[in-house]
């Protein structure tokens, strides 16, 4: 009974994975922009949902409504404006790529010192849904399982829209071979921009629902940013519903190895998951050879 | 804010009882002291430096100043304060590096703690090696029964392992006896050196005070999940749960602890338990709850020193805090009963004075301060100390916590 518990746990915790590495994804593998300022998106829809729920008194999940607009339309922005004169210039992918993380990991700066000015580097925590809810005789916390309903719910809307949608169909032909994809016509500049928002805006999701049962703080960010990118390396890059079974295999792993070695071993069993698979599969667990 | 209740509180503090100064004696008077820190500003341990030790040096920087500054009586000069500081980002050797760098290239007057037990190890012996005292104000490990002698220039403001454990096992072990518990212990630490040393000292003095340890594990400091540690301590049924935890562990085991329905009679968290965020997530849930650290806030000068803190930080101040802010306060008090910036003097007068701080009153044996508060509790929502007992302003320790619900 406690084994199936643990590994009712693990699949919650899995689900945190996923949907932390969902945005990363969606921003890595279509926009071809490895964001290491990512986490600092989580942060901030955390924040709003703080604020939420201890100054305005709502519920934390109407901050979505703030959070990912803000998100999304900032996420545009940088693509536009700081990504686009890279992406020009770049004679190939590894040559954006080492541009793109210098100045990811600028804005990851710039971002983290505003969040610390205006809102300190202070532990903030909030209770919503602090509830046990009972399934099969096992109890876990409504706020995680809201957490991993969460993520199941983005990585099916995202695997339909792009399985089955004209739009996703766009996505998905850049996410193969950006120049091919061009050459039949497809507005890449555009729809790379909007995946890099949607992963954005996403970021700013994954935040909400985390801050509900993880205490955080202003820097905090790049803790999840690693997360998310272990997770989409795992995965395989450009792959959502292997992003969220990836970090379902992590969550599981981890809940489990704790359990039945030792819990301070789970962060060790963790990477030793992560290198494994980076020894078998390079290229990640869910890309087709 | 006024200025005029802030000028009298901090007067009231220092004990400062100097006319207004005389230009004619103020010659050869420093323009200006300077006090400097390196601290860890991002990373894991940021928020802990940020709520207990940062936001003191402000508060502190700014009270000083609206006061005129520090007194130096062999001048018969107050002197303002300027600060210098650094974000060593968790790492001791950038620590060190910046250390050296306050001393050496912005030669400051005095260098203040920086945050967290394995920081505050690392800058002592270099501040100690350029004879700066400095009160350490966040370091409890029991390299500091030995490192008075190796270390002069360093005093330890907090409760040490040894003196924070006891006084639990102790209260358990009374309960025992009382017949109103069993005796019977669960006890978790993160793998990190206060989590260890912590442990190490309770399994220690619960031994001998004839407690049964019935669980005792570790977990890796930053797990997201903590359920499955929390479930197995709670299999085990103890009467007492005993968490020698960080802030982001803190929390989640008070929410977990809630969710699965485990109620111990008594439970003991570590470091964050004192925290305002704490009261401010989980409401009179935290009632019962004993932590590390306490404070007695009728204390002479609490109630200047709260009312500043809000309007500096919008938040009220926690009994963690109070250890940093009372920290710099005796450095303060030394340098104006010595009347200038003389740093084996200073030190001297730190090793042997008294010291009337908002942390209560304050002196030092073999450089450790002599009876820090130990442990807290959540009484009515307010954060009182119960140990030691034989603290004035101690409070009687709640028994049992009332249940989650």
């Amino acid at each position: 009974m406690i084994l199936f518990e643990v590994f009712l746990n693990g699949l919650l915790l899995g689900g945190m994975y996923g949907l932390i590495a969902l945005g990363l994804n969606l921003q890595y593998g279509v926009a071809r922009i490895l964001n290491l300022s990512y986490g600092e998106f989580f942060v901030g829809g955390a924040f709003t949902a703080f604020f939420t729920i201890m100054l305005w008194q709502f519920n934390p999940m109407l901050s979505l409504f703030i959070s990912m607009p803000i998100a999304f339309a900032a996420s545009w922005l940088i693509y536009q404006v700081l990504m686009m004169p890279l992406i020009r210039r770049a004679p190939d992918q590894d040559a954006l790529d080492a541009d793109v993380v210098l100045v990811t990991f600028g804005l990851f700066f710039v971002f983290q010192g505003l969040a610390l000015v205006y809102w300190s580097g202070d532990l903030r925590g909030y209770s919503f849904l602090a509830r046990p809810v009972h399934i099969f005789g096992a109890t876990i916390a409504m706020n995680r399982l809201l957490a991993f309903s969460g993520a199941c719910l983005i990585a099916l809307t995202l695997f339909g829209v792009l399985r089955y949608t004209r739009f996703g169909a766009a996505l998905r032909a850049i996410t193969i071979d950006p120049v091919a994809a061009s050459l039949v016509g497809i507005d890449v500049r555009k729809y790379s921009a909007i995946a890099f928002a949607v992963g954005g805006a996403l970021a700013a999701s994954a935040g909400m629902l985390v801050s509900t049962f993880i205490s955080f703080s202003a820097t905090d960010g790049v803790v999840y940013t690693l997360k998310a990118l272990i997770v989409v390396i795992m995965a395989g890059v450009g792959r959502v519903t292997g992003t969220l079974a990836a970090g379902l295999l992590l969550g599981v792993v981890e809940s489990l190895g704790g359990y039945l070695i030792d819990p301070a071993l789970t962060i060790a069993i963790n990477f030793g998951l992560f290198m494994l698979i980076l020894l078998i599969r390079p290229t990640g667990l869910f890309t087709r050879a | 804010m006024d200025r005029r209740t802030l000028l009298k509180g901090t007067a009231a503090i220092a004990g400062a009882a100097a006319l207004p100064s005389v230009p004619a004696q103020a010659q050869g008077a420093p323009d200006k002291l300077r006090f400097g820190y390196a601290i860890t500003m991002s990373g894991p341990l940021g928020p802990g430096a940020e709520s207990t030790v940062v936001s003191q040096y402000k508060l502190w920087h700014k009270r000083v100043n609206d006061a005129g500054g520090i007194m130096l009586k062999k001048f018969n000069k107050k002197v303002p304060v300027d600060m210098v500081s650094y974000d060593d980002q968790g790492k001791p050797d950038e620590l060190i590096k910046l250390t050296e760098r306050l001393i050496q290239q912005d030669k400051v007057d005095i260098v203040l703690s920086p945050y967290a037990t394995h920081m505050n190890l690392a800058s002592a012996p270099i501040t100690n090696k350029y004879q700066y005292p400095v009160v350490y104000s966040t370091a409890t490990t029991t390299k500091t029964y030995d490192l008075a002698k190796k270390l002069p220039y360093a005093f330890w403001q907090i409760v040490q392992p040894n003196e924070a454990t006891a006084p639990l096992a102790n209260y358990l072990a009374s309960l025992k006896k009382d017949g109103k518990i069993k005796g019977t212990v669960a006890i978790v630490h993160p793998t990190v050196e206060y989590g260890v040393e912590m442990h190490e000292a309770f399994l220690n003095a619960a031994k001998k005070a004839g407690l049964e340890v019935v669980f005792s594990k570790s977990y890796p400091f930053g797990a997201a999940d903590l359920q499955p540690v929390i479930r197995e301590a709670a299999a085990t049924n103890p009467d007492a749960f005993v968490a020698m935890s960080y802030p982001p562990d803190t929390f989640m085991f008070t929410e977990q602890a809630q969710i699965i329905g485990f109620n111990p009679q008594v439970m003991y968290v570590a470091i964050g338990g004192v925290f305002p965020t704490y009261k401010g997530k989980f409401g009179d849930k935290v009632n019962g709850i004993l932590a590390y650290g306490g404070q007695d806030t009728n204390v002479e000068g609490y109630a200047e020193y709260d009312k500043a803190h809000r309007a500096m930080h919008n938040r009220p101040s926690e009994a963690g805090a109070l250890s940093a802010y009372s920290g710099i306060e005796v450095v303060q008090q030394a340098i104006e009963r010595v009347g200038e910036i003389d740093r084996p003097k200073i030190r001297d007068e730190i090793a042997k004075g008294k010291f009337k701080t908002i942390w209560g009153e304050l002196s030092y044996v073999d450089q450790r301060c002599a009876s820090p508060w130990a442990i807290g509790q959540w009484q009515n929502g307010e954060m009182v100390g119960v140990f030691p007992a034989d603290k004035a302003g101690a409070k009687p320790v709640q028994f049992p916590k009332p249940k989650w619900s």
